[in-house]
């Protein structure tokens, strides 16, 4: 990966200094009369231990968007660089190295290993990391640990979503990427969820994005991007965060 | 109007068009083999009976010293005895200045009206003798062949110990010499046997045989009575010096025939079906686990209203495409190798008309054997997952509820990475799969063996027969009994290291009213140069009194050790005599009757007498001692060891190695079209689990670790598991064919094993590479977008 040498300082704000800068971001899917774009010009700025809720109705492109922070996904055109990692441009090996030290990601639909117990799909995951937490650890974080040596079929959605949590930040990631979390789960057991997302955020001090278009979900971010036809519509700073209990849908 | 699930079999068809082609290739390979082995050897058994009937081979014969031709009619009248015919065949020399190995042969009397009533000639080249010239003679194909003769070219033949120059004036094929050889030597050889066919008056001239015959061929009428005919020959022949009257089975070429049919029997038939049979498994194993693969669809069409029946249908036409492409591939190749193969029969076995042909029997059987093995498994999957509810069927019907298997969660352990874990449970979770997968790649081990196999089973054949044997470098055989001052003459030729005398003598074996025709062999005590040998290749002493006989006369005639058996010898003085039966062996040539030499020509009344040398030679001199055995004049022929191997090298050899590449090649495509599939429906039913594994960070190498312990575990367990079955089955095809003359032995080089393991490996990492790529390739923002 390139190592940009530059001064992470913005001298403007007494924010502190973004760790995730996108300048231009452009997806493309197909070309010609099939081409679709997803993505168009987006700028965006994402600082240390923030906690942001990206929120759009179906194709807005928020998913793209974070397909591409969570290096998953390439720009067609703009730059998109964590820290002093360049995302753009990064081969597939770099990306590789990038998710395993840096990003944790929680999909819709948990993306378990069937054939792994629960401690074993979170233990996955720490021994390819630099400084895992304990398995054991980052299940007690969401409230799982009775749970450790079940296989996930035994589990209900929202245990398996607790479990893609644990998964997600035993590693310590410096950036969490959420997409659609709740989303195939009910309300009841969303906030559990939501709950260990937010509380990993609050006691790792880990930078979190939370896909979502559920507009409850919004309270408990620090800032609020709406997107809409691939850009970002309205930005929404949050000054006052509710808790994950008092989010309601 | 196309119906919407027809195009979803093209779409199919297409999407999937790697693993297509390498299914209807696993079809094609055992189409191909059995097709090409099967017409191959139906068209040398239609060529055989073709040039026996348009040539009216005759079915009874006998040859005898001389007798007035007025026995003919009395043989005539015998009960059941069709058309007779009389003739008189003697031995030949033919002197060349290229060459100064005796080449012998026999000279056989033409009618005056050219063509004979039985045995005909059927004319490759030039025309008959003029009735006129008592020169001019045809010769047969082979010899003509071999030695570059051409009509119009003059021989010189030696009839009766009188040099006699012939005019050739065409070249033929004769049923009675589809091999031409003579008896007391094992090896047939072109080169130095000729068969002379001449105007009457020129050989009745040549060995005085005005008025009279030796040698007599019949058919028998419809419904005659075999033994009957040969018994009442017998009786009127007696007296003339018969050898015996002998039905086909004892006439040399016929023999010689039907051994080398029912070997090709067990290559183009035993082998093939086998091999067939296999491909079909494995070809039921691989649509089966496709099917399987569809589930997800399968359920969706149903929950879309779509019935049973039609969805069975929509998938038996999908499988069916596949299996009849491949069955047309298979029909095609099998039809191109037909014909080269049979081009290369064409030189070793001499019929009129060898052409491969595919019978449309062939083409239908092998179309629904190929279209029923692949719907077997495949429709039963596809009625399993259709008879579940749609909402049961959407669910991924893998793994199975792990949880319930509570041992597994004990397999693996802190130390061992996850992914090994996931392989070791993915192995061990369906174990029906896991077998299945494992016995197809196994199996596919036997398919690349039966190629390797003939090489070592023809090399261990000349090494038997004439390695450890047939010891000498070259053996003569004699016009008539000679005396033990043979041996010294021998001897003393420059090059000569060795000499033995053998004597070899045509006997019927008599015990109660069984009987059997055959040879007895009369060895030096303690012979050097041929050594008789039990199967595990021990020398077998003879016994100095009696005879010693092979299991499987001895079973044949109900003979125990020391029973008493009557032996008739069928020349000369024809003695009659009983004899002990001193010992039973199990020698690896199958059947023989072997004495001391002094023991046998105490029995044949005669003297220190022989009629076959075997020779160690120095090969340096070998021009010099050929001189000077061309000059010995009761050396009928000869047969030097070296220049017969070159010879089965060229054509056995060349037929063999055509066959097992074919085979070998096949069970190459076959390995590769089960491994393949495996891997690949391994990957279509894990790609969203792998997506998984690298979207958390998993590099490719790691996630390709998963499948591919996997199919090392496979392989593991496979590949000698494979190796036992291989040798399982060609010992139980070698003993299925047990025959009376030489056995083929189940003996398989360790090197065989070695390189069937390795192509079989080799297939499985060729098949890993192209499913690594997909592996390489998984689209990981997809995965997230859906659920299992």
């Amino acid at each position: 990966m390139q190592v940009r040498e530059r001064e992470a300082t913005n001298s403007s704000t007494q924010l502190p200094a973004p760790v995730f800068v996108a300048r231009g971001l452009t997806k493309v899917y197909g070309s010609g009369v099939s081409q679709v774009i997803a993505l168009k010009d987006v700028n965006l700025d994402i600082r240390q231990g923030e906690f942001i809720v990206l929120l759009g109705p179906s194709g807005s492109g928020k998913s793209t968007l974070l397909n591409i922070l969570g290096g998953l996904d390439a720009p067609t055109s703009g730059t998109a660089t964590w820290r002093d990692h360049e995302l753009t441009g990064a081969s597939d090996e770099e990306l590789t190295t990038y998710r395993r030290e840096h990003v944790g990601l929680v999909f819709q639909f948990y993306n378990l290993i069937p054939s792994l117990t629960v401690e074993e799909n979170v233990r996955l995951v720490a021994q390819i990391a630099s400084d895992p937490m304990k398995p054991t650890e980052a299940l007690e974080l969401v409230g799982l640990s009775h749970r450790a040596g079940r296989f996930p079929s035994q589990l209900s959605g929202g245990e398996q979503q607790r479990v893609a949590v644990a998964r997600a930040i035993v590693k310590r990631p410096d950036i969490l990427l959420c997409d659609e979390p709740t989303g195939a789960l009910d309300v009841d057991t969303g906030r559990l969820v939501l709950a260990a997302i937010a509380k990993v955020n609050a006691e790792l001090n880990t930078t979190t994005v939370v896909i979502t278009h559920n507009s409850a979900i919004a309270g408990m971010a620090d800032r609020v991007l709406r997107l809409s036809g691939g850009r970002i519509v309205k930005e929404e700073p949050n000054p006052k965060r509710i808790r994950a209990e008092d989010v309601a849908w | 109007m196309v119906n919407v699930l027809d195009i979803k079999v093209l779409r199919e068809l297409w999407s999937m068009r790697l693993q297509v082609l390498s299914i209807a290739l696993l079809v094609a390979a055992g189409v191909a083999v059995f097709v090409m082995s099967l017409s191959n050897y139906l068209a040398l058994v239609g060529a055989m009976e073709a040039h026996y009937r348009n040539e009216r081979f005759a079915e009874v014969f006998a040859s005898l010293t001389r007798a007035p031709l007025a026995v003919v009619d009395r043989i005539r009248e015998v009960d059941g005895v069709g058309v007779v015919e009389s003739r008189v065949s003697e031995p030949l020399r033919v002197i060349r200045e290229d060459t100064n190995l005796p080449i012998s042969g026999r000279v056989i009397s033409l009618p005056a009206s050219g063509q004979p009533l039985l045995n005909r000639l059927h004319l490759v080249q030039g025309r008959w003798p003029d009735p006129l010239r008592p020169d001019e003679v045809i010769v047969n194909v082979a010899y003509a062949e071999a030695r570059a003769v051409r009509p119009g070219d003059t021989i010189d033949v030696v009839l009766n110990g009188r040099l006699q120059d012939f005019h050739m004036v065409g070249s033929a094929l004769s049923p009675e010499f589809v091999f031409a050889t003579r008896a007391a030597v094992p090896l047939p050889d072109d080169r130095n046997f000729v068969v002379l066919w001449a105007n009457e008056d020129a050989v009745i001239s040549a060995f005085d045989m005005e008025g009279a015959f030796n040698d007599v061929s019949m058919t028998l009428a419809p419904g005659a009575s075999m033994p009957h005919v040969l018994e009442e020959v017998d009786r009127l022949l007696a007296p003339y010096g018969s050898t015996g009257a002998y039905d086909r089975s004892d006439q040399l070429s016929h023999r010689f025939l039907e051994d080398e049919l029912a070997e090709q029997e067990t290559l183009s038939i035993v082998m093939p079906s086998v091999f067939f049979g296999i491909a079909a498994f494995l070809l039921n194993v691989v649509t089966g686990r496709m099917v399987e693969a569809q589930r997800g669809q399968i359920a969706s069409l149903k929950a879309l209203g779509f019935g049973n029946r039609t969805i069975v249908f929509h998938y038996f036409k999908l499988v069916s495409a596949i299996a009849l492409l491949g069955t047309a591939i298979g029909l095609a190749l099998g039809r191109w190798f037909a014909s080269g193969v049979v081009g290369a029969y064409r030189s070793f076995f001499r019929f009129p008309l060898l052409e491969a042909q595919i019978e449309p029997w062939l083409i239908v059987g092998a179309m629904v054997v190929s279209v029923a093995a692949a719907n077997l498994a495949a429709a039963s999957a596809v009625y399993r997952i259709a008879t579940l509810a749609p909402a049961e069927a959407m669910r991924p019907g893998t793994p199975p509820a792990l949880g319930t298997f509570g041992w597994l969660q004990t397999v693996g352990s802190k130390r061992i990475p996850l992914q090994y874990v996931m392989a070791a449970r993915s192995v061990l979770g369906r174990p029906v799969r896991t077998l299945l997968t494992t016995v197809g790649i196994a199996l596919a081990i036997p398919l690349v063996l039966f190629g390797l196999y003939w090489f070592d089973a023809i090399d261990y054949m000349i090494d038997v027969s004439f390695g450890r044997i047939e010891r000498g470098d070259a053996f003569l055989t004699f016009t008539e009994p000679v005396s033990a001052d043979a041996l010294y003459e021998l001897q003393s030729i420059p090059g000569v290291l060795k000499a033995e005398l053998q004597r070899v003598v045509p006997i019927r074996l008599r015990a109660g009213h069984r009987t059997y025709r055959t040879s007895a062999t009369g060895l030096e005590s303690g012979s050097e140069l041929k050594i008789p040998r039990d199967r595990s290749l021990r020398p077998i002493a003879v016994p100095s009194d009696g005879i010693m006989l092979s299991r499987t006369i001895a079973r044949q005639l109900d003979l125990n050790l020391n029973d008493n058996v009557t032996i008739e010898v069928l020349e000369g003085n024809r003695t009659v005599r009983d004899v002990a039966v001193r010992k039973i062996s199990d020698d690896i040539l199958g059947a023989t009757v072997t004495m001391e030499r002094t023991a046998l020509n105490r029995l044949l009344r005669e003297g220190n007498m022989s009629n076959v040398a075997a020779l160690r030679i120095d090969l340096r001199q070998s021009d010099l001692l050929w001189s000077r055995i061309k000059l010995m004049p009761k050396v009928e022929g000869s047969s030097v060891k070296a220049l017969w191997l070159a010879l089965f090298n060229e054509t056995i050899g060349g037929l063999v190695l055509i066959g097992a590449l074919i085979l070998s090649g096949f069970g190459i495509l076959i390995a590769i079209g089960v491994i393949y599939n495996s891997a690949r429906v391994a990957l279509q039913e894990r790609a969203w689990e792998l997506a998984s594994l690298r979207i958390v960070g998993l590099t490719r190498r790691e996630v390709t670790a998963v499948i591919f312990s996997e199919l090392a575990v496979e392989l593991v367990v496979a590949v000698p598991a494979g190796l036992l079955i291989g040798w399982y089955l060609i010992k139980l095809i070698a003993s299925a064919r047990a025959s009376e003359s030489f056995q083929i032995p189940a003996v398989i080089d360790p090197s065989s094993y070695a390189i069937a393991s390795i192509l079989v490996v080799g297939a499985a990492v060729a098949s890993f590479m192209m499913i690594r790529r997909r592996i390489d390739k998984l689209d990981l923002v997809a995965v997230l977008k859906t659920r299992d």
